[in-house]
C-alpha cells in the first residue's frame, strides 16, 4: 500500500469570478521512505498538490489517500489529526514562530498534539539537524539556513511518515541548499519518511528518487532523476 | 476629487471598508465615549444648570429680596412701604406641602393676592370675591398636580393634612412653565396659618423705580434692622451654582473615563494600522509622498474615525441624556437643593463639546503613531518586525517617564485646591494614570515572564504561545491592556472610594442613630426642606411613661460667606446622655456638649470647618432674630448629612433669638427595658392627628443608605459605560491582532492546531489582557482611590473618609470584566479559527 495515493485528482478554484484549474486529473502514489520532487513553473500545481496531500484541503474530485486513509469528506478534527500524526510540512519561508526560541519551535507540533514532556525529543530533532547548540536563539538571530534546519526539525519532531516541503530552498544561498536537501535525503533514507519536495530547482532534484514534471496543472511526466 | 484626497480614499478609507467589523467596533467605542460626554453635559446643565431651587421659581422680575434666618417680622414690611420712596415691596411665604397620597414633594407660596402686581400672568384672580382669595382652603395650583379648576387637593403642610380647593390653574406659558406646573399658589395670611407663621414673612421682594439710578441698596439697608440681609435678586441661585459646581464638576470628570478609554483606543487603532502599513508607508514614501502626507494621512484616519463617532454620538448622548438626568436631579433633589430639572437643550455648546470630545481626542490620540509612521525611512519601512523591536527597546525609557510622571502625581497630589476646586487632584489623577500607561509594557512583560512556566505547564502549547504573543508585540497589546485597565482602575477607585465612604457613613449613622425611635413631619423630605411639627406632639410624647427623653431638633436654612448652609438647634442635655458624637481632634463628647449648653456657643460639622476654615476656639459671627450673635464654637464633629455642612447650637440658645418652638425632627430615648414594639403605638398615638411618621433607627437607616446608593448609581452607570466602551474597543483591537498574525495561525493550522485549538488561542489571549488589565487595573486604581479619597473628595467637600476595600464588591467587577474580555474574544477567535490557512501563509 503506497503511504501517499492521489487518484485522479482535480481542484478547482474561484478566484475574481473566474474559475482556475489548479490541479487537472492527477495520479500520483508515494512510497514510505521514497524521495519525490515535483517541479514546474511557478502557477503549475505544486504547492495546491503538497496541500492536498497533506491534508490541508479537499480535490474538488478524485481522492488522496494517507496512509490508506482517504481525506475526502473528514471533518476538520480528523484532518487534524491526520497531519498530527502522519504529515509534516517544511516551507519556503521557513515560518518559524518568531516569538518562540528553536527548541520551541521545534516543540510547538507535539504540544498542539497535547503531550507535554518533550523537551528532550525536540533535542534530539535539533541535534538530528545539527543545529543542538543553537537551541535557545530566536529565530531572528538565526541565519536562512538554520532556520530552515530548525524547521525540518519541527516537521519531523513528531516522526511523520510523509514530508511535504514547499519550495524549502528557494529562500537559501546555494551552501544552505546544500545542507538541507541532504537533510531531506536523510529523513527519507534513515527514517523511511516519504518526502514530496516541491522546486524549481533541477539541481536539487537530481538527488530524488523520482521527479514528477507539473505543467499547467496535469502531469507532464514521472521519471526517475 | 484631488490627488490628496484620492490617494486618502484609496489607501486610508478603503482598508477600513475592508474590515467593517473592526471598523464598527471602533466607531462605536468611539461614539460611546462621546455619547457620555454629552449625555452627562445635557443632564448636567438640565438637572443643575438653572441652579434654580422649586422655591425661586416663582422670582418674578424683582430687583432685590429681603430676608433673614427663620423669617422677618411682617410690621416690617409696614415700615418699609411707608419710605418716602418710590419702591414696591411684596412679601412672600414659602413652603413646601406634600400631596396626598404620593407624597410628592410640592413647593407652597403665599402671596398678597389682592395687592400682588408681580403675580400678572401667573395666577389669574379676576372674578373672585375676597372672601374666596383669601379663604384657608383655597389654592391655585399647576396643571401636573391638578387637572381643572374645581378640583379638590390634598396636602400636608408641616405636620397637618387637609383639603384645599382649587379655585385655578396657574398660567405656565410663562418662561418657567415646566418647573411652575407642580406648584401650589395661596393667599398670604392662609400661607402663615397654613405652615404656623402667623405674623411672619420669609422674603419682600422689592422693586425699584426704572431709570433711577440712585444707591437703592444703601437706602433700603438703611431701613433694615440688624441681622435682616438684602440681597440681589438671583443671589440664591448663584449660592446654588457655587454649591452644585463640585458635583457637577465631578460627574464632568467622570464622564470623561470612557472619553479617555476610547482615546487609548484611537491610539492602539492607528497605531495598529501604522505598523500593518509600514510597508506601504515606505512604498509611498520611495514614492515621493513626504512626512507631512504621511501624518496627515493617518491623523485623517483618526478624524474620519473620530467624526463617524461623534456623529453617532451625539444621537446616542441625546437618547442617554433622558436616563442620566433622572439620576443627577435625584442627587440635587436628595443632597442640595429642591429643584425640577429643566429642558434638555441642545445648544452650539453640546456641539462644540461632542466635537471636540470625538474628533479632537481621537486627532490627539493619533498624533504620536502618525508622527511614528512619518517619521519611517521608505529602507526601513520594509524590514518586518522592526517596529516590534523598537517598541521592545523603548520599555526602559517608557518606565522612566512613568516615574517622573508617578512623581508630578505625587507632588500635584500635595497641593491645595484652586478656587475651592480640586485641579491639582485631578491632575494628580491623570498623571498616574499617563504614568501607569506607560510602564504597562514593562508590567506586561514582568507579568508574562512570571506566569509563562506555569501556563506552559497547565495549557500546554496556548500556555507558551499566547504569552509570548503578548509580550512580543507591545506596541499593539500594551496599548489595549492600558485602556482596559485604565477603565477597570477607574472603576476600581471609584468602587473603593464609595465603599470606603459608604462604610464610613455606615459607622457614622450607627453611632448618630443613638435614639430607639426618630419623629418628623409625614411626606418624601428634599434637601433644604424643614417643615415643623406641633410642639405639643413632643411634649405629649416625653410625658409617655416608657420614653425616658425627647431631643427636640430644629433647622434653619442659613447663608455663610455666599454658601447655603443650615443651623440647627438640640438639646445638649439629653445628647450628653443619649447621643453620641465624634468630634475631630478626639475632643471628649460630653465636655464639647457640656460647653455648648452654656451660653452662645456651637459646634460645626466638619464639611463647614473645611469650607470656611474654622475652628475650635473662632468665632461665627451670624444673623439671628434681628442682630448679628457671635457665636463661639467650642467643637468640629464628622457628618455626612449635608454637604454644605451645619452649625449646631442649643436649644435654649436658638429660642433666644428665634423664639419658635416648633421642631422639625425628634430623637425619641425609651427608658430602661421598654420594648420598642410595644411603645411605637403610643409613641404614634400622642402625635394625635398630626401628620407625623414615627421611624425606628434601623429604618432611618435603611432610607439614608437607600439616597446613598441613588446618589452613586450614575457614578456606576459611568463606569460601566467605561468598561463596554473599553471591551468594544478590545474586541476591535483583537479582530486587528488577528488579521496581523494571520500567516503565524495559517502555520500552526499546518503544524496540525485544529481549528478549536486557534479560537482557543485567541480566547486565552484576551483571557490574558483581561487578567493583566486586572493586575494593573486594580493597582492603578488603588492609588486612584487613595486621590479621590484624600484629595479630591476632601477637597471637592471636605469629609473624612475611612479608607476601607469592599473586597466583594472588587471581586465581583474584576470577574465582570474578566468574563467580559473574553466574551470580547469570542468574534476575534471566530476570526482566526476561519481563516483559510492555505491562503494566509501563501500571503506571507
Amino acid at each position: 500500500m503506497s503511504l501517499l495515493r492521489l487518484e485522479s485528482v482535480t481542484k478547482h478554484y474561484r478566484s475574481d469570478n473566474q474559475d482556475i484549474v489548479a490541479l487537472d486529473n492527477v495520479s500520483l502514489a508515494v512510497e514510505a521512505g521514497e524521495f519525490i520532487a515535483v517541479v514546474g513553473r511557478s502557477g503549475c500545481g505544486k504547492s495546491t498538490l503538497l496541500n492536498l496531500s497533506g491534508a490541508m484541503d479537499f480535490p474538488t474530485s478524485g481522492a488522496v489517500h494517507i496512509n490508506g486513509v482517504s481525506t475526502t469528506g473528514l471533518a476538520d478534527t480528523q484532518l487534524t489529526e491526520i497531519r498530527r500524526r502522519q504529515v509534516g510540512f517544511v516551507f519556503q519561508f521557513f515560518q518559524l514562530l518568531p516569538t518562540l526560541s528553536a527548541i520551541e519551535n521545534v516543540e510547538l507540533p507535539l504540544l498542539l498534539c497535547g503531550q507535554t514532556s518533550n523537551r528532550r525529543h525536540a533535542l534530539e530533532k535539533l541535534r538530528w539537524v545539527e543545529m543542538g547548540e543553537l537551541a535557545d536563539r530566536l529565530p531572528h538571530q538565526l541565519s536562512g539556513g538554520q532556520m530552515q534546519r530548525v524547521a525540518i526539525a519541527r516537521a519531523l519532531v513528531h516522526s511523520p511518515k510523509l514530508l511535504l516541503a514547499d519550495e524549502p530552498i528557494g529562500n537559501l544561498d546555494s551552501t544552505s541548499a546544500d545542507i538541507v536537501i541532504k537533510l531531506l535525503r536523510r529523513t527519507a533514507d534513515e527514517w523511511g519518511t516519504a518526502v514530496v519536495m516541491a522546486t524549481h530547482s533541477l539541481e536539487a532534484a537530481g538527488i530524488t528518487d523520482r521527479i514528477v514534471q507539473l505543467r499547467d496543472g496535469r502531469v507532464e511526466e514521472i521519471g526517475p532523476a | 476629487m484631488t490627488a490628496a484626497s484620492v490617494l486618502f480614499v484609496r489607501l486610508i478609507v478603503r482598508p477600513l471598508g475592508r474590515e467593517p467589523a473592526r471598523t464598527a467596533l471602533t466607531i462605536f467605542a468611539v461614539a460611546l465615549g462621546v455619547a457620555v460626554v454629552v449625555a452627562i453635559h445635557l443632564a448636567g446643565s438640565a438637572a443643575t444648570g438653572s441652579f434654580q431651587s422649586s422655591l425661586e421659581t416663582l422670582t418674578g422680575d424683582a430687583d432685590y429680596e429681603i430676608s433673614a434666618v427663620g423669617g422677618l417680622d411682617e410690621k416690617l414690611l409696614a415700615g418699609l412701604q411707608a419710605l418716602p420712596h418710590p419702591l414696591q415691596f411684596f412679601p412672600r411665604i414659602e413652603g413646601y406641602a406634600w400631596r396626598a397620597p404620593d407624597r410628592v414633594s410640592v413647593p407652597v407660596f403665599g402671596f398678597d393676592l389682592i395687592g400682588d402686581r408681580s403675580l400678572d400672568g401667573i395666577a389669574r384672580t379676576e372674578g373672585f370675591d375676597l372672601d374666596q382669595l383669601t379663604a384657608d382652603d383655597s389654592v391655585w395650583a399647576g396643571s401636573a398636580l391638578v387637572p381643572e379648576t374645581g378640583r379638590q387637593l390634598r396636602l400636608t403642610m408641616n405636620d397637618q393634612t387637609r383639603e384645599f380647593s382649587v379655585h385655578g390653574i396657574l398660567d405656565v406659558s410663562a418662561e418657567n412653565g415646566a418647573s411652575r406646573s407642580n406648584i401650589v399658589v395661596m393667599d398670604i395670611g392662609a400661607a402663615q396659618r397654613a405652615f404656623g407663621k402667623e405674623g411672619r414673612l420669609d422674603r419682600i421682594e422689592v422693586f425699584v423705580p426704572a431709570h433711577d439710578d440712585r444707591d437703592w441698596e444703601s437706602i433700603i439697608t438703611a431701613a433694615l434692622p440688624e441681622g435682616v440681609t438684602l440681597s440681589r435678586q438671583g443671589s440664591r441661585s448663584n449660592e446654588n451654582r457655587k454649591m452644585l459646581s463640585a458635583f457637577r464638576w465631578n460627574v464632568r470628570v467622570l464622564s470623561y473615563i470612557s472619553l479617555i478609554v476610547g482615546a487609548f483606543l484611537i491610539y492602539n487603532t492607528i497605531a495598529i494600522s501604522v505598523v500593518r502599513r509600514r510597508n506601504e508607508i515606505g512604498v509611498m514614501r520611495a514614492l515621493g509622498a513626504g512626512r507631512n502626507a504621511v501624518t496627515l494621512a493617518f491623523l485623517g484616519e483618526a478624524g474620519c474615525l473620530g467624526a463617524v463617532g461623534t456623529a453617532i454620538g451625539i444621537v446616542l448622548g441625546w437618547l442617554m441624556a433622558d436616563g442620566a438626568i433622572d439620576m443627577m436631579a435625584a442627587t440635587v433633589r436628595s443632597l442640595y437643593v429642591s429643584s425640577t430639572p429643566g429642558e434638555i437643550l441642545f445648544t452650539p455648546g453640546s456641539l462644540l463639546v461632542a466635537a471636540a470630545s470625538g474628533v479632537g481626542v481621537s486627532l490627539l490620540a493619533a498624533l504620536a503613531p502618525a508622527r511614528e509612521a512619518a517619521s519611517v525611512a521608505p529602507s526601513e519601512a520594509m524590514a518586518r518586525g522592526r517596529h516590534e523591536t523598537t517598541a521592545r527597546l523603548r520599555i526602559g525609557r517608557y518606565l522612566a517617564y512613568a516615574s517622573l510622571l508617578a512623581a508630578g502625581s505625587w507632588g500635584a497630589a500635595l497641593l491645595d485646591p484652586v478656587g475651592g476646586m480640586p485641579l491639582f487632584g485631578y491632575l494628580s489623577a491623570v498623571l498616574i494614570i499617563a504614568a501607569t500607561a506607560l510602564a504597562t509594557p514593562a508590567m506586561v512583560n514582568a507579568l508574562t515572564r512570571l506566569l509563562s512556566p506555569l501556563l506552559r505547564a497547565i495549557f500546554g502549547a496556548q500556555g507558551i504561545l499566547a504569552p509570548r504573543s503578548l509580550s512580543a508585540s507591545p506596541a499593539r497589546t500594551s496599548v489595549l491592556v492600558a485602556a482596559l485597565s485604565t477603565a477597570v482602575a477607574m472603576l476600581v477607585s471609584v468602587g473603593i472610594m464609595v465603599g470606603s465612604y459608604r462604610d464610613t457613613v455606615i459607622v457614622w449613622l450607627d453611632e448618630r442613630l443613638r435614639a430607639d425611635f426618630y419623629a418628623r413631619t409625614a411626606g418624601q423630605r428634599e434637601a433644604r426642606q424643614y417643615p415643623t411639627m406641633d410642639p405639643a406632639v413632643a411634649d405629649r410624647i416625653e410625658a409617655l411613661p416608657q420614653v425616658e427623653a425627647v431631643d427636640r431638633f430644629r433647622a434653619y436654612e442659613i447663608r455663610y460667606e455666599g454658601r447655603p448652609s443650615i443651623i440647627g438647634s438640640g438639646q445638649s442635655e439629653v445628647l450628653i446622655r443619649h447621643g453620641r458624637l465624634g468630634f475631630l481632634g478626639g475632643s471628649s463628647s460630653k465636655d464639647v456638649l457640656t460647653a455648648l449648653g452654656s451660653g452662645d456657643r456651637v459646634i460645626i460639622t466638619e464639611t463647614f470647618s473645611n469650607r470656611h476654615g474654622l475652628g475650635p476656639g473662632d468665632t461665627l459671627r451670624l444673623p439671628l432674630g434681628g442682630r448679628m450673635v457671635a457665636l463661639e464654637i467650642v467643637g468640629v464633629y464628622y457628618d455626612y448629612s449635608n454637604e454644605g455642612g451645619a452649625v449646631i447650637v442649643d436649644r435654649n440658645t436658638i429660642l433666644k433669638y428665634l423664639p419658635d418652638p416648633a421642631p422639625s425632627n425628634l430623637a425619641i430615648y425609651l427608658a430602661d427595658g421598654v420594648d420598642p414594639g410595644s411603645a411605637r403605638p403610643a409613641i404614634e398615638k400622642a402625635a394625635g392627628s398630626r401628620s407625623v411618621t414615627v421611624a425606628d433607627h434601623r429604618t432611618l437607616r435603611t432610607r439614608a443608605l437607600e439616597v446613598f446608593d441613588r446618589t452613586f448609581a450614575i457614578t456606576y452607570a459611568l463606569e460601566v459605560i467605561a468598561i463596554v466602551v473599553a471591551i468594544l474597543g478590545m474586541a476591535g483591537a483583537l479582530v486587528a491582532l488577528v488579521i496581523d498574525r494571520r500567516g503565524e495561525i495559517g502555520v500552526l493550522r499546518f503544524l496540525g492546531a485544529s481549528q478549536g485549538q486557534i479560537r482557543g488561542l485567541v480566547l486565552f489571549e484576551s483571557g490574558l489582557i483581561g487578567l493583566f488589565a486586572n493586575a494593573i487595573g486594580l493597582l492603578l486604581g488603588s492609588l486612584l482611590s487613595l486621590v479621590l479619597i484624600f484629595v479630591v473628595n476632601k477637597q471637592s467637600f471636605g469629609w473624612t473618609i475611612q479608607f476601607h476595600w469592599p473586597a466583594a464588591m472588587l471581586l465581583g467587577a474584576l470577574s465582570f470584566i474578566y468574563a467580559a474580555a473574553l466574551i470580547a474574544g469570542i468574534y476575534p477567535a471566530r476570526v482566526a479559527a476561519r481563516l483559510n490557512p492555505i491562503e494566509v501563509v501563501h500571503e506571507e
